[in-house]
């Protein structure tokens, strides 16, 4: 079992050894772009550099399908209301579905900028391991502490909780045999049964997780954590000159798209 | 501990209507996990036998596989080659899924897993699962509870993590004896126990081993696992290297040194004493007894 979404794949491709903080300004200016640009002229330019990364990266096209997959439901009903609603010269109408050449149109784009941008931001996840991202973000946010934002700690936050993700799959799978050993079952039964089936399963692992939790706290104090005063790292980011040429290639692809 | 009724209890007659052992027989058992790009092999062509109230003790390093085996089993996951045969019965043969149900498996470290508001419930779990009537679940809890030491009375109404470590441990083997079992499987009971729990639980699995329940021993303790079971079976990475009955020449040195075993204390001392270590006596009483 593992998430679906914001799942790393591991590699050493240009994509990976690039800079999360370059990564993501790269990504979000993409977005921004994408947003405010609206022909497909312009989006398939998008689609093309973004695909471009993505085939940089290395990773295979199965993993961008798992990220997406979830989505699909969102896209789809993104078309369908853009088909059904959008305002245009109707060439078939039934009780309140109009169909039009323009809502078509208006619908097809809507649901390409979503792929686009879920295919930006799966070069992003998949490329970069998530505590890379949370240090590249920590230092995005740096000004934040200006205003009494505890950016490190919000960010140390999120590093944990990453890490234990993977450690409380593990034991919810453990505890979900252990009781489905005992009889329990998960798979059958309406709603009501299978949330009620979930008590003997929730109630450990909420156990455990507080435990963990107490241990942690007490283990970081031994090792004289501390909030609130700056961390020094072993591995400082650094951007390199392969950084400073995405960002101008992003730059120029946004560019390009604003222009065609 | 606190508080900690001795094992007493009812004797071995009286450990529910349970029937006789069930007979056990992996046939070629294969099972890999998957990874993010590999399929890592943890069961490799598995195969024993064990005969219905025999003993058998899993031996092998951490991650040689054992956990996986017992799980496979107890049908948690199925095996990609190779069949588990109980009573002789096939998988997907008639009768084949209640004979698993009749399979305790009783995890690492269990008393993580428990979850009802009181010692009764939590034990009720199971049986209720198996669709009994109540009547028959308050028995079984009765009697399982008896068993492991937690008599009803004293413990029934008692929160589960209230108790103590040992006292949890004995709890949550109570919630899968109560389902009567056939054939229980352990996986590592003895790990991070006291030495007075530790023998406690050793005696309720002796109990069970004379009321013919058939019992499969995951453990890394060499000296439990020679004073409960009559065979071994030793995993190197998923694959048998030892099966069969104790046996203790020269050559098994090198193979228990290459799974990161020892042999037990009493046989040690038997070969020490120039005796036949494969005469050497499973408990200490033996052994005192035998020196006399």
């Amino acid at each position: 079992m593992r998430p679906a979404i914001a799942q790393y794949y591991p590699g050493d491709s240009l994509m990976h050894r690039l800079d999360p903080r370059a990564k993501f300004v790269a990504v979000s200016a993409l977005a921004v772009a994408l947003f405010v640009r609206d022909s497909f002229l312009g989006l398939a330019v998008y689609a093309v550099a973004a695909a471009l990364a993505y085939a940089i990266s290395g990773v295979p096209v199965q993993w961008f399908w798992r990220a997406f997959r979830p989505l699909l439901w969102l896209v789809g009903l993104t078309f369908l209301a853009q088909v059904v609603f959008a305002p245009g010269t109707p060439f078939f109408s039934i009780w309140f579905i109009h169909l039009s050449w323009s809502g078509i149109e208006l619908a097809a784009f809507l649901s390409l900028r979503l792929v686009v941008l879920v295919l930006a931001g799966s070069v992003l996840t998949l490329t970069t391991a998530p505590i890379a991202l949370t240090d590249g973000l920590a230092w995005l946010g740096r000004p934040l502490r200006r205003i009494k934002v505890p950016t490190d700690e919000l960010a140390l936050m999120v590093t944990i909780a990453l890490r234990f993700i993977p450690t409380l799959l593990v034991e919810l799978d453990t505890i979900m045999r252990a009781q489905r050993a005992r009889g329990a079952d998960f798979r059958s039964g309406g709603l009501r049964e299978r949330a009620h089936a979930l008590v003997p399963v929730l109630i450990p692992l909420f156990v455990l997780s507080f435990r963990r939790a107490d241990e942690l706290a007490l283990a970081m104090e031994a090792r004289c954590y501390r909030p609130g005063i700056v961390r020094t790292r072993l591995h400082p980011l650094r951007a390199r000159p392969a950084d400073a040429l995405l960002l101008l290639v992003t730059a120029a692809v946004i560019a390009a798209g604003l222009l065609v | 501990m606190s508080g900690a009724g001795e094992v007493s209890g009812p004797g071995a007659q009286d450990f529910g209507a349970a029937p006789a052992g069930m007979r056990l027989a992996c046939r070629g058992v294969t099972y890999s996990y998957e990874e993010a790009r590999a399929a890592v092999p943890a069961v490799r062509d598995v195969s024993l036998e064990l005969r219905p109230g025999g003993s058998l003790a899993l031996l092998g390093a951490s991650g040689a596989g054992k956990s996986t085996l017992l799980q496979l089993v107890r049908g948690l996951d199925e095996p990609e080659a190779g069949a588990v045969l109980l009573d002789g019965v096939e998988p997907g043969a008639d009768g084949y899924a209640a004979l698993r149900r009749a399979i305790g498996l009783v995890f690492q470290i269990p008393e993580l897993q428990l979850f009802a508001p009181s010692a009764r419930e939590d034990v009720a779990f199971g049986p209720r699962r198996l669709g009994w009537p109540e009547e028959r679940v308050a028995d079984a809890v009765s009697a399982a509870l008896a068993l492991v030491g937690l008599p009803a009375e004293t413990f029934g109404d008692r929160h589960p993590y209230a108790l103590s470590g040992g006292e949890q441990r004995r709890l949550a083997l109570a919630g899968v004896l109560a389902m009567q079992p056939r054939l229980l499987l352990l996986d590592e009971p003895f790990v991070s126990l006291d030495p007075g729990t530790r023998r406690e639980l050793a005696q309720i699995l002796g109990r069970l081993k004379t009321a013919g329940v058939t019992i499969v021993l995951a453990t890394h303790d060499v000296d439990l696992a020679w004073a409960l079971c009559e065979e071994l079976l030793v995993l190197r990475d998923g694959a048998v290297v030892a099966s069969g009955p104790w046996a203790f020449g020269a050559a098994d040195d090198d193979l228990l040194a290459r799974n990161r075993l020892r042999e037990p204390l009493l046989v040690e001392l038997w070969r020490r004493l120039g005796r036949d270590p494969a005469t050497a006596p499973r408990t200490a009483a033996e052994a005192a007894e035998a020196l006399a």
